[in-house]
């Protein structure tokens, strides 16, 4: 007969339940939760008992686990126990615990400066993980994100191709088009403000695929010339017009029209930058040629981005048919390209977020090694300990678990400042790493704490792995008692410490390396002159609503320069409708009277009176515009000296007509320095600047230099931008800024970035200093006997010094060669942040190893002279 | 033999109590699934057992119970059974008298009424 098997609870219940009750009540409740399973099978059935046993497992976890700890925190054994085996759980790893403890506070500083160490390196990766993570890693707000993509065809798209090809995009599912369009807002009882917008065609916000918080996005026909002019806002700027959701439906004045407001998008929603606050339906005229829009396609259903090849080609085609290219440089037939959406939103602040996420990761290592070799240190000071124990019985094993209950107790404590000092440096990193308008999107969350714990806990792992190998390869335990009593010598030959060493001088020549890189970019791209006066000036970019006419944004622009002027400390108050170093601007085409042969473009910029002299640029030769220079008086244009130098080589440019606006043309009166009239790479260009009070049009934009006393004028900006808000109806100001943050800004993404990994790298030196010298005293201290012997029997301290310095040197050298061939592999990673300097330069790699081998000398001179010094007497006597 | 440490009454938690008092209704039969069986029935609501033993272990520790190994008929061979000490019957007596003066003067009934006669009644 065979018994019917009784049922037994699931598997991973017992074994929750015999991982977490101590041996001497394991069987009993074992055996009772059976029953009670047994008895619930027969009651409730067979599911229903299952899922209660999970339940009884699951809710008994924290419990059982706490008293297990509290039983061997406090040592209560129950009555009932007394005779039973087993003893408390966790035992042998809470005294190790306690030891670790007991130990590390006794010894503060060892144990502070480990901690100091381990927290530096993990809370500056959690830091710098939690930015990157934010936005390398988080979904872009675009539904399934990886079939969307951006048209790159060698130049931005004009309406006409995009209509042309509107019906049949091969290859897509939808493709939608937008150029940036920022528009002024007029809001009942509030200043006139610009909000950053861009202008879409009907489909985009289909092809991002977030449907509308409140409200709806575009339907098609809304972006044709005819069309009722409609919006959608920003949750943002929804919160700011007061949450109303009865304002769908209504009108807003954006851009100085009446638009309709047809949604909302949901919180959290951007394109195409985080700073975008309303989004506008285009009005596409199928007749415009002109080129500005960027093309945002989602890709037909089982397609990949990376295989799209075939259907750009086709799509190359298309437009050959269709488009003529006279110019080859603006030809879109010839490279047809496709970027993923990611890598065109958050491509750019990629490789800074890398380098520096590398070099934090750096830092952590060196941290591991230093903290390595400290507790190396504490092995050997404790040889005594450990050999006494071991003669006791202590298996290595165990007394590698005393290895890792102090490495884990000081990574818990390491990582909870680390997390700490994440928060707190978090803000500092998001502004000077240069994320652009990407930094809105970096916001701290929980992750950086468990981004601290992770770090810290993996470092102490490595700590206690690393040092943990000294102890298993020591041989036979007992033998250190031996060795102790000789002083040392014999004892451990210290080749691991060495070999730390090495480690962190390698990484610390990596970072030098890439800081050295770094700086030379930067003092490259610093030396270029830009042609202006860079101190002393603040900026203002304003904006005047589309619809005023030409003559009022004169009066505009005229009206606010006496109350800028008046602001104290002015002296001169310039405007100009693009300012230098800022990017190309407009660049139009180049004639002069009786040079019928000459066909060019040259940048071209409308200027007040006063402009040069707010730039701080010079007049050579000729005159400046003067009062008498005004509308209905002959037009004039002043050219730089590339523009001479380039067209007029051996004339004189003065009294020369160039024809611009139209047949009537305007006559250079003068040439003015050069000024870097696109980005500050390119240089000087040629270019001609003429007076916006002469010219029939003006744009909407209008950026203002004041130039003041002293250099400081950084309070000024406050005031400016008051003074604008409040004296113009028809100003909006954009932003204001220095002209010497404007400045920095174009040297671009790497000036910001140098400051950072300058930091990191003197952390790197200094960490990598104490390790050397940690590592060399220990060598000293451990042969301090032998060096007794060595002086007493006539050896010159000199000697010794020579050698303990050679020792350190010799091994800062090893490390500095295996650092510069990581450097060169390594570099690359750089290459688009570099400047005039080439990945694998010798003099920064040259300059990284000098710096590291009097850093490392100075560190191992320290306890060599120490060494020297002593009376070998009083150290043979004491050992 | 170990001289009993003289332990004063003290007040109790909710939970403690309720353990307490499961162990006191049990008697004979006090065991931790037992204990934690009769708390389930009393209270109508799910009870871990883990929560049991650690609440036992702290009660214990206090010196409020005591266990002992007990020979079992069944599958196991002995149990550990709990009884309640002196100490921690006063402090039972005390918590719940601590608790019917609080509630003396406590009138929530009229308050309910006040809200919702109906649900009151009930």
């Amino acid at each position: 007969m065979t018994a019917a098997r009784r049922p037994s609870p699931p598997l991973g219940v017992r074994a929750i339940f015999r991982a977490l009750i101590p041996i001497a009540e394991r069987d009993e409740v074992l055996t009772e939760l059976a029953a009670e399973f047994e008895r619930r099978v027969k009651t409730d059935g067979r599911a229903a008992a299952r899922r209660w046993a999970w339940r009884q497992a699951l809710g008994s976890a924290p419990a059982l686990v706490r008293r297990g700890w509290w039983r061997g925190m406090t040592g209560f054994e129950p009555e009932a126990n007394r005779l039973r085996p087993g003893g408390p759980m966790y035992e042998s790893w809470i005294m190790d615990v306690r030891y670790a403890a007991r130990h590390l506070l006794r010894r503060p500083i060892y144990a502070g400066l480990a901690i100091a160490t381990l927290a530096l390196g993990a809370g500056g990766m959690a830091a710098v993980y939690s930015v990157a993570d934010a936005i390398l890693r988080d979904p872009l707000p675009i539904v399934r994100e990886q079939q969307v993509g951006v048209l790159w065809f060698g130049g931005s798209w004009r309406e006409q191709e995009f209509l042309g090809l509107r019906p049949n995009f091969p290859g897509f599912q939808r493709m939608g088009a937008y150029r940036p369009d920022d528009v002024t807002l007029e809001f009942a009882g509030q200043p006139l403000k610009l909000i950053p917008g861009v202008a879409v065609s009907s489909e985009l916000l289909e092809v991002l695929g977030t449907p509308a918080f409140l409200g709806r996005t575009f339907r098609p026909g809304e972006d044709v010339l005819s069309a009722e002019l409609v919006v959608v806002l920003s949750y943002s700027l929804w919160q700011e017009l007061g949450s109303d959701p009865n304002l769908i439906g209504k009108p807003l004045q954006l851009g100085g029209l009446p638009r309709t407001v047809v949604g909302v998008m949901p919180q959290g929603f951007w394109f195409p930058s985080p700073t975008i606050r309303v989004w506008t339906a285009a009005r596409m005229d199928p007749n415009n040629r002109s080129g500005r829009y960027t093309l945002v396609g989602r890709i037909a259903e089982g397609q990949s981005i990376a295989h799209m090849d075939g259907q750009l080609r086709a799509l190359a085609g298309l437009l050959a048919a269709n488009f003529q290219y006279p110019n080859p440089q603006w030809d879109k037939t010839r490279n047809p390209s496709m970027t993923s959406a990611r890598e065109f939103f958050v491509g750019d602040v990629k490789p800074a977020l890398i380098a520096t996420l590398a070099a934090m990761a750096v830092i952590l290592l060196i941290a591991c090694a230093n903290v390595a070799a400290l507790v190396l240190g504490q092995v050997d000071a404790r040889a005594n300990d450990l050999g006494v124990r071991a003669a006791l019985g202590a298996t290595r094993q165990r007394l590698i678990q005393q290895l890792l209950a102090e490495s884990l107790l000081l990574g818990t404590v390491a990582g909870l400042c680390g997390a700490a000092l994440a928060v707190a440096g978090f803000t500092i990193l998001v502004d000077s790493l240069p994320l652009g308008a990407l930094r809105e999107t970096a916001r701290l969350d929980w992750g950086v704490f468990g981004a601290s714990m992770i770090a810290a806990l993996a470092a102490a792992l490595i700590v206690a792995f690393v040092a943990g190998i000294a102890l298993w390869r020591g041989g036979s335990l007992q033998s250190v008692l031996a060795t102790t009593r000789t002083g040392g010598v014999g004892a451990r030959g210290g080749s691991l410490e060495s070999l730390l060493v090495v480690a962190q001088m390698a990484l610390a020549v990596l970072l030098a390396a890439g800081a050295g890189l770094l700086i030379r970019s930067v003092v490259n791209l610093r030396a270029i002159d830009p042609g202006i006066q860079v101190d002393g000036a603040v900026v203002v970019d304003t904006t005047m609503p589309a619809r005023l006419s030409v003559d009022e944004r004169k009066l505009a622009i005229d009206g606010i320069l006496p109350a800028l002027r008046a602001l104290p400390g002015v002296h001169v108050v310039g405007a100009a409708q693009k300012l230098p170093i800022r990017g190309s601007g407009d660049n139009w085409s180049l004639t002069v009277r009786g040079r019928d042969d000459l066909r060019a473009t040259t940048a071209t910029r409308m200027v007040t009176h006063d402009y040069f002299a707010a730039m701080g640029m010079k007049i050579h030769r000729g005159r400046g515009f003067a009062a008498s220079d005004r509308a209905g008086t002959e037009r004039v244009v002043i050219v730089n000296e590339a523009l001479v130098a380039k067209f007029f080589p051996n004339e004189d440019p003065i009294g020369q007509v160039v024809q611009t606006v139209d047949a009537a043309g305007e006559r250079i009166i003068g040439v003015v320095s050069n000024a870097a009239e696109a980005t500050l790479v390119e240089g000087a260009v040629p270019a001609r600047y003429l007076l916006v009070s002469q010219m029939p049009f003006l744009y909407s934009q209008m950026s203002f230099v004041i130039r003041a006393d002293g250099s400081d004028v950084a309070p000024l900006v406050k005031a400016v931008r008051e003074t604008i808000e409040r004296e113009s109806r028809h100003l909006a100001v954009q932003q204001a800024t220095t002209l010497r943050n404007m400045f920095d800004l174009a040297v671009g993404p790497v000036g910001q970035v140098v400051i950072l990994v300058g930091v990191l790298t003197v952390l790197a030196l200094v960490l990598g200093a104490v390790g050397v010298y940690g590592v060399i005293s220990h060598f000293v201290q451990r042969r301090s006997r032998e060096f007794a012997i060595r002086l007493a029997l006539g050896q010159s301290p000199a000697h010794i010094v020579r050698r303990i310095v050679a020792r350190g040197a010799a091994l800062v050298a090893l490390g500095g060669t295996v650092g510069v061939v990581l450097a060169v592999l390594v570099a690359r990673l750089l290459t688009s942040l570099l400047y005039g300097v080439d990945a694998s330069d010798p003099m920064s790699m040259a300059g990284a190893v000098a710096i590291l081998v009097v850093v490392g000398m100075l560190a191992a001179l320290v306890p060599a002279r120490r060494a020297s010094s002593t009376d070998p007497a009083t150290l043979l006597r004491e050992s | 033999m170990k001289r009993q440490k003289r332990v004063e009454p003290t007040l109790l938690g909710a939970f403690e109590e309720q353990v307490m008092l499961a162990v006191v209704r049990t008697s004979t039969d006090a065991y931790g699934m037992n204990v934690r069986r009769e708390l389930e029935e009393v209270t109508r609501r799910e009870v871990t057992i883990g929560s049991v033993y650690a609440t036992l272990d702290r009660l214990e520790a206090k010196g409020l119970v005591t266990s002992s190994r007990v020979p079992a008929d069944s599958d196991v061979s002995s149990r550990r059974m709990f009884v309640v000490t002196p100490a921690g019957a006063q402090s039972l007596v005390l918590t719940r008298s601590m608790r019917d003066r609080l509630w003396n003067s406590a009138n929530v009934r009229i308050m309910l009424e006040a809200l919702s006669p109906a649900r009151a009644r009930q």
